[in-house]
């Protein structure tokens, strides 16, 4: 068997009940297991080796798409479901592009946007939508006590949350989009719908006559992990999404952000991507905020 | 340990296990279920260990057999009915999609998802479908053949 023992599994059917279970351990000898798309990996290579397994599969409240006043992704709904939920458009279509073309089918059968957001892999597509698209991370303690982190503030870095031991994340929320607003998000891999080597998430408003009033742009597939790209987001705004607006921001993004070289491809090639992809994603995003 | 209760392929099989124990080693292992294979071990980019959690694609080796307590099971060796083979299967030997076999089952238990969501579908759905699934002997050619006669038949009622 590839896993290390694990002393305990549980499966506990409310937040509170798997918060309880986590604090008879010490911090990080229990592990909640969502998907498990990813943590199955590093607990089969025994890069994680939890004493005890909080499996998060029978919490209903943890499960399902809302809209209210905004827009609320509970933090074990799966990318299957994400990636077929048409409501999921104009403003949130990026999570449709992205959700759609995680891994494969099988593995969309059981990934989950909590578990992606909470392992934070380097290269990984939902954390750098969930960022770009100005997502909101509802967490909640042991005691009960619940606080809400700004996606910026949630994801550190590769592999590395915000999120404290004895917290789990029960949800993402964005807020009410403003009228006229898209987005999209596209990543480029080794092959389809493989990891992304660079992925690029746009989101943008735009005025009655077609002018972008705000901007964001997130990355993913760079050695820091999923990253805002302000400055050239704020060369968006005043644009209407022109070719040579596309490509003064994404070429001043390619110029300033730390692109590193590995065996995916080089710095330069990385660059070209962020160029190339760029200005196809922000069109793609002007035209979902015209429409 | 912990005992389990998980249904496969029809009938009910509780047993004791440790929580450690993979999903496709205990059909294989636990159940004499050999047609799940295993062909990455690791990393769960293989695909040939695909079987149906509640119905749904999804590979044994990324999750553990306790996980799937309560659960229900199909493995390839269920799509059979009585010895019949399903149509899927039958459309597999017909147009050759299959070499050695071994990634076979999974692909079965993949496209068999596939066809109940995606009744129609076109050969670039049926190539991104499978792309959780590595064949390494056919080119897919003929696999992507097989599914779709297989639609083919389904939609037609002969199957």
């Amino acid at each position: 068997m590839f896993p290390a023992h694990i002393e305990e599994y549980v499966r506990p059917a409310t937040v509170a009940e798997a918060l309880a279970a986590n604090a008879r351990y010490e911090a990080g000898e229990a592990m909640f297991i969502a998907g498990g798309q990813s943590l199955m990996q590093a607990i089969k290579s025994r890069m994680a080796r939890p004493r005890c397994l909080i499996d998060l599969q029978a919490i209903p409240t943890l499960k399902g798409i809302a809209f209210d006043d905004g827009l609320r992704i509970g933090a074990m709904t799966r990318y299957v479901e994400i990636a077929g939920d048409e409501r999921l458009d104009g403003a949130f279509a990026a999570l449709r592009d992205a959700a759609g073309h995680v891994g494969d089918r099988q593995v969309r059968n059981r990934g989950t946007i909590g578990g992606s957001c909470c392992w934070n892999y380097v290269a990984s597509c939902t954390p750098a939508v969930v960022l770009g698209l100005g997502g909101v991370m509802e967490l909640t303690d042991a005691s009960g006590a619940r606080r809400a982190v700004p996606a910026g503030e949630f994801l550190i870095g590769p592999l590395e949350t915000a999120r404290r031991d004895d917290e789990m994340l029960e949800a993402v929320r964005f807020d009410r989009p403003a009228a006229r607003t898209g987005s999209a998000y596209r990543k480029w891999g080794l092959v389809k719908d493989a990891l992304p080597v660079v992925g690029i998430c746009v989101k943008v408003e735009l005025d009655a006559g077609g002018t972008c009033t705000a901007a964001s742009i997130a990355l993913s597939g760079l050695s820091a992990g999923a990253q805002l790209a302000d400055a050239g987001a704020a060369q968006l705004v005043g644009s209407r999404g022109e070719p040579d607006a596309l490509a003064r921001a994404f070429g001043a993004i390619a110029e300033s952000v730390d692109v590193q070289s590995d065996k995916w491809a080089t710095d330069e090639y990385r660059k070209q991507l962020i160029r190339t992809l760029g200005a196809e994603v922000a069109s793609t995003a002007f035209a979902r905020a015209a429409s | 340990m912990q005992t389990v209760r998980i249904t496969v392929n029809g009938e009910l099989f509780e047993e004791t296990i440790p929580e450690r124990m993979l999903l496709v080693d205990f059909l294989r292992d636990r159940l004499a279920l050999t047609g799940t294979h295993v062909g990455c071990t690791h990393e769960g980019v293989c695909g040939a260990c695909t079987i149906h959690l509640d119905g749904e694609a999804v590979k044994s080796c990324m999750m553990l057999a306790v996980q799937a307590d309560g659960h229900a099971v199909t493995t390839v060796e269920g799509l059979s009915s009585n010895g019949d083979l399903s149509v899927l299967q039958r459309s597999f030997r017909e147009h050759h999609g299959l070499q050695c076999g071994f990634c076979t089952p999974g692909i079965l238990m993949n496209m068999t998802d596939f066809l109940q969501r995606n009744p129609e579908p076109t050969d670039e759905q049926i190539r991104e479908g499978l792309i959780g699934n590595l064949c390494r002997c056919t080119g897919y050619v003929h696999i992507v053949k097989a599914v779709r006669e297989a639609a083919r038949t389904l939609a037609s009622g002969n199957g």
